[in-house]
């Protein structure tokens, strides 16, 4: 039991030790820092000056990393924007799953928006309203979910890049009983993959 | 076999203690008059007789009360249960007197000694012995019931029985749940934490039902009794496509289902568990959906909008012989095989809400079954035919409610909104 009571705080020590310098961020690989030091002494001016490069050097590499991180960055937000611009729901009539002429234009954003990012995947979603049996209206928002898809695929989208599903009336957009509600969940969205 | 895996499951070991020889049927369900039976309280012994006469006595005159073929007698009843009061009973409407001795020797284990006499003759009609622990009193409670409607009309009674329902538990989250058929024991089924829905239960109690847990929705469920929940189908080998609305045959073997196309399309399949095989029942440009088999597992009712509007046809487990059955009205849908295949329950849309229908086949008319000012929606049968259960409600409000034929006697079952298809199941 003693010899017990007596490792453990050295274990603890050990581990805690052990644990600390591992939790040590490791440095950034410096261009051999020990190597002035084993060779011959250079002037003094001489070193200043290699370490004034290297240290310009270093910087160079991290704006132009930094540029070019910012520069992804800004694509990405751009291709967000984009996409959250275009991504519009569409909506449907009564138990119907034509596309309605008022929402044509949006696809062809849609479409648009797919040829300038030819990487890009949407998921179309379909819903439906609440009135109608929970099966009839899953079935139905898988034909809303693919009338966008083929009217997207005439646009000149590829099919692949358009998966669709439907939600049925399980998730609905907004609660309400009246014929403004009615429409507004009566939908197709387009959901960045 | 089944009664008897079941006891063994909820801990509940029934014994026979002394059968009465005579055990033909008393009185056809169907025989109009009923019989009156007065449920005196227990004498108890080592347990609580509040706790006995609230979780036992009250449970069994409730199912009673609500099997059909019974009249409960509550009012002016003797205090004596000797025969020398038997004229007493009699005098207030009571054919069966039902004597009970309740006791408990270890806190969890008790004992029920039920003595049933037909208080006319002065003759004992029905003595069992039932064990189990006392947590589980109403499951005891349940079995009285349904063995006394078992004596009084030869078939199973639904005290025992228990309904299995989708509920939402957060916006997009909806999860499987059950509870017996009295509204208590509410118990939830699927931890999945995505969208569960449309639930069917075999005949041995698998369930299968249809969960976007993997992105798509898929069929899942039990391919073995008590087994893990598993995903069904599609299979590796399967055509690709959405799947809904599972519906397990009559013998459990095959399920049929809804699976999109690639077209947008929804048609019936029937996936056969054992052979792996996938049979497609309807082909054509419009949604096939909602399958409801015939209790011999030779025809399925289903749900198409094949002629313009959703109304309710009927065709062979091998496709053939389409024929509609519903006429009237432009949206009709949820068809519900009755148990003993005589009945369709359907839905039939009017002014935007729904009301539940039942076509008798025989006739090959409807009957109107409720006329709320709420929508109610997806039918499932008792077993015993007497009943429905149905959601209804609202938007986000719908509950879950049972009805007997008439739609007089409409009951709430579960108080929490956000309830939707109930499927009525004698086993899990």
């Amino acid at each position: 039991m003693r010899t017990v009571r007596t490792i453990i705080p050295f274990a603890v020590l050990l581990t805690l030790g052990v644990g600390v310098a591992c939790k040590k961020p490791a440095p950034a690989p410096a261009p051999e820092p020990e190597a002035p030091k084993v060779q011959a002494p250079a002037p003094a001016a001489a070193v200043d000056d290699m370490a004034a490069k290297r240290a310009a050097e270093e910087a160079a590499k991290r704006q132009a990393e930094e540029a070019a991180r910012k520069a992804e960055e800004a694509k990405l937000a751009a291709y967000r924007k984009a996409a959250a611009d275009v991504l519009q729901d569409i909506n449907f009539a009564y138990d119907k799953s034509d596309v309605r002429e008022v929402d044509k234009p949006k696809l062809q954003a849609i479409a648009d928006f797919m040829k300038a990012y030819p990487q890009a995947k949407v998921q179309i979603e379909g819903h439906c309203d609440e009135r109608g049996t929970v099966e009839y209206n899953l079935a139905l928002g898988e034909r809303r979910a693919h009338t966008a898809q083929a009217y997207l695929v005439t646009l000149g989208t590829g099919e692949a890049r358009l998966p669709f599903i439907s939600y049925g009336k399980e998730r609905p957009k907004v609660q309400g009983m009246d014929e403004e509600s009615w429409l507004i969940n009566r939908r197709c969205e387009f959901k960045l993959q | 076999m089944m009664r008897w895996m079941l006891g063994m499951l909820l801990g509940v070991f029934t014994t026979l203690l002394a059968q009465v020889p005579n055990q033909e049927v008393v009185l056809s369900a169907s025989a109009g008059s009923r019989v009156g039976v007065a449920f005196p309280a227990p004498q108890v012994a080592g347990l609580d007789a509040g706790l006995v006469n609230r979780e036992l006595r009250d449970v069994v005159v409730s199912d009673l009360d609500d099997a059909g073929p019974f009249s409960v007698i509550t009012k002016s009843l003797p205090a004596s249960t000797e025969p020398p009061a038997y004229p007493a009973w009699v005098q207030t409407g009571t054919d069966w007197l039902l004597v009970c001795r309740v006791s408990a020797q270890a806190a969890s284990e008790m004992e029920v000694l039920l003595r049933v006499v037909d208080v006319k003759s002065g003759k004992p009609i029905f003595n069992k012995r039932y064990t189990g622990k006392a947590a589980v009193m109403r499951r005891v409670a349940h079995t009285i019931a349904d063995d006394l409607t078992a004596r009084l009309t030869g078939e199973k009674g639904v005290a025992t029985s228990r309904i299995v329902f989708v509920r939402q538990l957060a916006p997009g989250v909806k999860e499987i749940f059950q509870v017996d058929r009295d509204g208590a024991n509410l118990h939830q089924i699927t931890h999945h934490r995505s969208l569960s829905l449309s639930p069917t239960i075999a005949a041995d109690g698998r369930i299968a039902y249809v969960t976007y847990k993997g992105g798509a929705p898929e069929i899942w469920g039990q391919v073995k009794a008590g087994g893990p929940d598993v995903k069904i189908y599609p299979r590796g080998d399967s055509p690709a496509g959405h799947c809904f609305a599972p519906a397990w045959s009559p013998d459990g073997r095959r399920l049929a289902l809804v699976q999109g196309d690639r077209r947008g399309n929804s048609d019936i399949v029937v996936f056969d568990l054992g052979s792996g095989r996938v049979r497609r029942l309807t082909d054509s440009n419009c949604i096939n959906t909602e399958p409801s088999w015939n209790p011999a597992g030779t025809q399925i009712a289903f749900t198409s909008d094949r002629e313009g509007s959703p109304q309710v046809y009927l065709m062979e487990d091998d496709g053939s012989n389409v024929r509609r059955l519903t006429r009237e009205g432009n949206y009709n849908a949820s068809p519900a095989w009755s148990p003993n295949g005589s009945m369709i329950a359907y839905v039939s849309r009017f002014e935007g809400k729904f009301d539940l229908f039942v076509y008798k086949l025989g006739e090959g008319k409807s009957y109107q079954i409720t006329t709320g000012v709420a929508s109610s929606e997806s039918p499932s049968w008792s077993s015993d035919e007497r009943q429905i259960v149905f959601s209804s409600g609202s938007l986000g409000g719908m509950r879950i409610y049972t009805t007997d034929l008439s739609g007089n006697t409409v009951r709430k079952l579960t108080e929490f909104a956000g309830c939707q298809s109930p499927k009525w199941t004698g086993t899990r």
